[in-house]
């Protein structure tokens, strides 16, 4: 095991924490340790513990066998209410703020201040606004509704209240999953500050460069088991952490893109638009051409792919697939004509989650291989199993239930959709969020793949650098309207990064 | 499987625990058999000759569920008649309102060969098929309160007399009023559009008119407290000044004596309907509004319960000097006041 | 008696799928209920006459809570069936209709019944699918409506059916059995193969699981759910019809309560109220397991009130259940 130095006396130590699933064990010998001021970052793939480690951490679940100290002493907490009162503050991925409630309530959720039973408004307002303005966020009102709040905003309620129980210890599980690139800086910002008054973060998050930019030292955990433990972030190469992860050699690499010329265009977008959203976008892609939409959350990339494909209905524009135009603003229609997209939210808009792999793969084809209305089972089965075996999915057994699988996974369940259904345009929204480091590169090859067969690939990201490094060609979207098309090998992230800046200042 | 094993075991107990339950409480409830010929009420009139054991006769009861004070007081009574008498055996499958199920009812009495079945159904045309697959059994059918829709489905039918509560409620108002030819009189009615309402209303009106007098204000309710209340403020409201109401039905009158106390009127005298021991008390203490009361019998099913006997066995009602009991039996609706309440009062029903 | 939609003809058969125990539970509930019969109430209980007195209970829910386990699968609530049930009855008994029922062929009636279910489904889907409005309170609106509207045509009186050739195609009981156990027994069969076998009980299944996916899979999700609410439409006017046939009688008050009764056996059936998951075998036992209870309980002459507590304490017990298998299989 690979160990890092620290001075000070620990705030929080972990040592040899084991926990027990029915027929798992999630955790199997967890070391970590945790310094005040810090900002310590935990990585390992979906499925070495992470989540498990933060709920014994945070008084969720009780530890089998291990020790946690907290400030020098051996701790027990048998709820979250306890470590929370001790001093450590959890923000799950899913953010526990409640929508129907004001800020002020949410921030004082659990701990209201009453007096006899009635609640003190001007105190709870008071002692919440001073909080917010500690957290640079005085803009956001103690009356607001945290259901009108972005997700950022609900982060940085969610962080008020830790701040207003005096937390030593944050936990933040992936925090920058729901935020976009300006959203990030600021929570970097806030990160920093807390840091800087001594408070200690312990920050996950799938991202290396995130880790980079902020991160103090990092612990990596494999199969339940610490594989380095405080690491000084800056004198670690990311090649190491990703073996670390993965436990084999390797970085990320981008498939190399393919020197055969391209086909005939398949999709073709002429003058889309839809009312207060986006205006003026026209595009074509060619069969084996991957097309990439860069641009920030709220700029227009996500909904343009959206109504392109007829989830939404354009207010005016036309959509052709080799050619011939698609009906507007119908789902159905688009997929007729050879359209599938691979949705933002695998599994609210992907996924039928109860149901067997083969289901999720045959659910745009069942109807087409049935025999006058009668399911034909032999010849699903038939192509689950094509699929599976095509995409490499884990396990091969058909009949699983998607959500028993990991997001690499699912991803390729859904590329399998469409594979099977013989799409001709594949829409691909934000393809590896939630998908592991280690895991990512095997999505690029396959997407290369995929083009390379013949498909006219459209994809979303967040991430510039998995735009770049994916696409043939780059549209970046600022406000609503495409400000340039170029080759991706003649762009940079930084150059993209200045024409948003540019362009919605202009 | 031990999944499978808790979840039938969970419903074994579960069922067996109300099967107890309801087990202690019918042998707790249930009146005991007597022999006692003493027991002579206004609602019997069989003599000695009849009450005397005879043949063992196994009698269905089935009637809707006991939502209004006078549905159970049906019940109660029936239940009490067939405990008079030693050679009865009664099922009782009371307290429905889906004629679906009091349909499997009668259906499983059928299955059973009972020798009568005394059936106060829900909707007298909707159990009119199985009460003639009854009959077409042999058993002896008997209709009551609700008329079935062919006179093949009953031997006998008992009935209440809706246009005779009218006319009576009329009659004793023509009798306080009679010389006042402006009186204000305002009636409550109960659900409008049931034929026994009409009924009711047109016997009133047909008997105000012999004395000259007319209904005013007229409102309806729906046999229950609370629209009783809201009918009665909402009339009060409306007419200032009143001479008398009547009142269709004790159970909604509740709430029409709340409205009245909350409106602290005194002016007029109110007639009741059905009959409630509740109500006759008040008619008994003479201090509030309430000075009369129309009985609509809560023992028809008694009655039933009674016929069928005697069909049964083959007897006749002695008093009769026909010796088959009667094709249909309509029961008088008379008015109860101070000077005859006393006569009343252990036959009717509590609310 | 597999016939969940992961419980799909499998390649290998290593372990009984998880529809098959839950199902089996089911069966052995009822069957527990059945030996309290006999136990209780001996021969009476189990006779034949008393087995077809218990079928003919149970046919006409029986048909309602087919179509509804439909909608439930799908994440929906039909809550309209039991006053639309009461209107269809009224509609196909009016003056009218019998006029020219009896002018032409009894089948009239029994077209006026489908038709008014079909319509009141329809509506109901086109609220649902198109209208956005949530299914609980679409529905429910229907109910309302549909029971004021019955109550009108009929001014609250019950309609008594006089076309001769209606009584006797009822009262017939073709091999021993009773039309209404017929009528129970195909629709409930029909249900079966639609739900397991085809593709209108895949999007179902698929709706219920995933409304978005589905859409976003190409799939015509607004035509589907509307065709849901038909179907369950359909199967209330043939409840209707099925109840004429029982009491030769229209009225607004046929059906009263009939939608709790079916979401009931529904859902103590093993469908799941969220939807993505349902059983039309599980939804027969559960309506059996309630008629039986019914018939145990006037066999041994106790009141149905006590009754309405066991029922109560069925559909909690079933819940947990539920719950409890669920919680066991994410662990």
């Amino acid at each position: 095991m690979v160990t890092g130095e620290h001075q000070d006396a620990p705030l929080l130590t972990a040592t040899g924490v084991v926990k027990h699933f029915p027929g798992a064990k999630a955790l199997d010998g967890v070391d970590l340790e945790v310094y005040p001021g810090e900002v310590h970052c935990l990585l390992g793939q979906n499925g070495a513990g992470k989540s498990t480690l933060i709920k014994v951490l945070s008084g969720a679940h009780r530890p089998d066998a291990g020790v946690i100290m907290w400030e020098g002493n051996a701790v027990a907490f048998p709820n979250p209410m306890a470590a929370l009162r001790a001093g450590i503050a959890t923000m799950y991925q899913e953010l526990d703020v409640v929508d129907g409630l004001t800020v002020a309530e949410n921030v004082f959720l659990g701990n209201e201040v009453s007096v006899a039973g009635f609640t003190q408004r001007s105190t709870v307002h008071a002692r919440t606004t001073k909080v917010l303005e500690r957290l640079g966020h005085a803009n956001i009102s103690p009356n607001t509704e945290v259901g009108e709040l972005s997700a950022a905003g609900k982060q940085i309620v969610s962080m008020a209240r830790a701040l207003s129980q005096d937390a030593r210890l944050i936990i933040m599980d992936e925090p920058s999953a729901v935020l976009d690139s300006e959203e990030v800086a600021n929570l970097f910002r806030v990160v920093k500050d807390l840091s800087d008054s001594g408070i200690a973060v312990i920050y996950i998050s799938h991202r290396l460069d995130e880790i980079r930019q902020i991160g103090d030292r990092l612990t990596v955990l494999k199969d339940g088991k610490t594989v380095a433990n405080g690491l000084p972030v800056s004198d670690t190469p990311t090649a190491q952490i990703v073996t670390l992860m993965t436990g084999h050699e390797g970085t990320l690499e981008f498939p190399p893109r393919q020197d055969v010329p391209f086909g005939e265009v398949v999709l073709s977008v002429q003058d889309l638009a839809l009312d207060g959203v986006f205006r003026d976008v026209s595009f074509d892609v060619r069969a084996g051409e991957i097309v990439g939409l860069a641009g920030l959350v709220g700029s227009g990339r996500s909904e343009i792919l959206e109504t392109v494909y007829g989830a939404r209905r354009a207010t005016s524009g036309h959509v052709l697939v080799e050619g011939k135009a698609v009906h507007r603003g119908n789902v159905s229609a688009a997929v007729d004509a050879g359209m599938g997209i691979c949705p933002e939210e695998r599994k609210t808009q992907g996924l039928l989650l109860e149901q067997s792999i083969t289901h999720n793969i045959t659910l745009s084809i069942f109807d087409r291989l049935a025999k006058v209305g009668f399911l034909d089972d032999a010849a699903e089965l038939a192509v689950a199993h094509q699929q599976t075996d095509k995409l490499g999915i884990v396990p091969r057994d058909p009949q699983r239930e998607a959500r028993t699988l990991s997001g690499g996974n699912q991803q390729k369940i859904l590329l399998g959709r469409w594979l099977a259904h013989g799409t001709k345009v594949l829409f691909l929204d934000e393809p590896t969020r939630g998908v592991d480091v280690g895991a990512r590169a095997e999505a690029y090859q396959l997407i290369r793949e995929l083009a390379g067969s013949g498909v006219a690939v459209v994809i979303v990201s967040s991430e510039l650098e998995e735009v770049l490094g994916l696409a043939d060609r780059v549209l970046v979207i600022s406000d609503g309207r495409v400000l340039k098309e170029a080759d991706a090998s003649a762009l940079s992230e930084h150059q993209i990064l200045d024409l948003i800046v540019e362009g919605t200042s202009a | 499987m031990s999944l499978s094993k808790i979840r039938s075991l969970a419903l074994c107990g579960g069922l067996v625990l109300a099967l107890g339950a309801s087990l202690t409480a019918c042998t707790g409830g249930a009146p005991t058999a007597s022999t006692s010929s003493s027991a002579t009420t206004a609602a019997t009139t069989a003599t000695n000759g009849n009450s005397a054991a005879g043949k063992k006769v196994t009698i269905g009861f089935s009637a809707p569920a006991a939502d209004h004070g006078w549905m159970g007081a049906i019940t109660k009574a029936a239940v009490a008649q067939a405990g008079k008498y030693p050679d009865v055996t009664l099922k009782v499958a009371e307290g429905t309102n889906d004629v679906n199920v009091q349909i499997s009812q009668i259906e499983t009495f059928i299955n059973d060969k009972v020798d009568a079945i005394v059936l106060l159904p829900f909707d007298g045309a909707a159990m009119t098929p199985v009460a003639l697959k009854a009959m077409a059994a042999g058993i002896k059918v008997i209709n009551v309160d609700r008329e079935f829709n062919s006179p093949f489905a009953a031997r006998t039918t008992v009935l209440g007399d809706n246009y005779g509560m009218g006319v009576s409620a009329g009659t004793y108002m023509c009798s306080q009023l009679g010389s006042k030819k402006d009186a204000v009189i305002a009636e409550i009615a109960g659900i409008d559009n049931l034929p026994l309402t009409k009924d009711r209303s047109e016997g009133f009106a047909k008997a105000l008119a012999d004395c000259g007098l007319k209904v005013s204000n007229r409102v309806a309710a729906d046999f229950t407290v609370q629209g009783g209340e809201q009918a009665a403020a909402n009339l009060l409201q409306a007419a200032p000044k009143i001479d008398a109401i009547w009142n269709h039905d004790d159970d909604q009158g509740v709430g029409v004596m709340q409205a009245i106390k909350n409106s602290g009127r005194k002016e007029f005298f109110m007639v009741g309907g059905a009959g409630s021991a509740n109500v006759m008390r008040q008619i008994k203490d003479d201090n509030t509004v309430l000075k009369a009361t129309v009985v609509y019998p809560s023992t028809q099913a008694a009655d039933g319960i009674m016929l069928a006997r005697l069909l049964v066995q083959g007897k006749s009602l002695s008093d009769l000097v026909e010796v088959e009991v009667p094709r249909k039996v309509t029961l008088f609706a008379p008015v109860v006041s101070k000077t005859n309440v006393d006569q009343y009062l252990p036959t009717a029903f509590e609310s | 008696m597999s016939d969940q939609v992961s419980a799909a003809p499998a390649s290998t058969r290593r372990s009984l799928p998880p529809s098959v125990t839950r199902n089996l539970g089911l069966v052995i509930a009822f069957l527990a209920i059945c030996a309290i019969g006999y136990f209780t109430a001996g021969n009476r209980f189990a006779s034949v006459d008393n087995l077809m007195t218990i079928l003919r209970l149970a046919s006409i829910v029986g048909v309602v809570s087919i179509g509804q386990c439909f909608v439930v699968t799908s994440g929906g609530i039909d809550l309209s069936v039991g006053s639309m049930l009461g209107l269809a009855t009224v509609w196909a008994t009016t003056g009218a209709t019998q006029y020219y029922a009896d002018q032409t062929t009894w089948l009239l009636m029994v077209f006026a019944a489908l038709a008014v279910g079909v319509v009141g489904g329809l509506l109901n889907g086109i609220m649902v699918a198109y209208g956005k409005i949530v299914p609980f309170m679409a529905t429910l609106a229907l109910m309302v409506a549909a029971k004021g509207l019955a109550e009108w045509i009929a001014n609250r009186q019950t309609q008594i059916i006089t076309v001769r050739g209606f009584e006797n195609a009822f009262n017939a009981d073709p091999l021993g059995i009773p039309t209404l156990v017929w009528i129970f027994a195909l629709v409930a069969g029909g249900g079966w193969v639609l739900y397991n076998r085809t593709t209108f009980g895949r999007r179902t299944v698929a709706i219920g699981g995933n409304l978005e996916a589905t859409r976003l899979a190409g799939i015509k999700t607004n035509r589907h759910i509307v065709m849901l609410y038909a179907l369950s439409g359909l199967t209330v006017g043939i409840a209707a019809v099925m109840m004429m046939g029982r009491t030769m009688a229209g009225t607004s008050t046929h059906g009263s309560l009939y939608e709790m009764d079916a979401i009931a056996a529904v859902v103590v059936g093993g469908t799941l109220l969220k939807g993505g998951r349902g059983t039309i075998f599980g939804t027969v036992i559960g309506v059996l397991i309630f008629t039986t209870l019914t018939n145990i309980f006037t066999q041994n002459n106790l009141p149905l009130s006590v009754q309405q507590i066991a029922k109560g304490a069925i559909i909690v017990v079933a819940v947990l259940l539920q719950q409890y298998v669920a919680a066991r299989k994410t662990a």
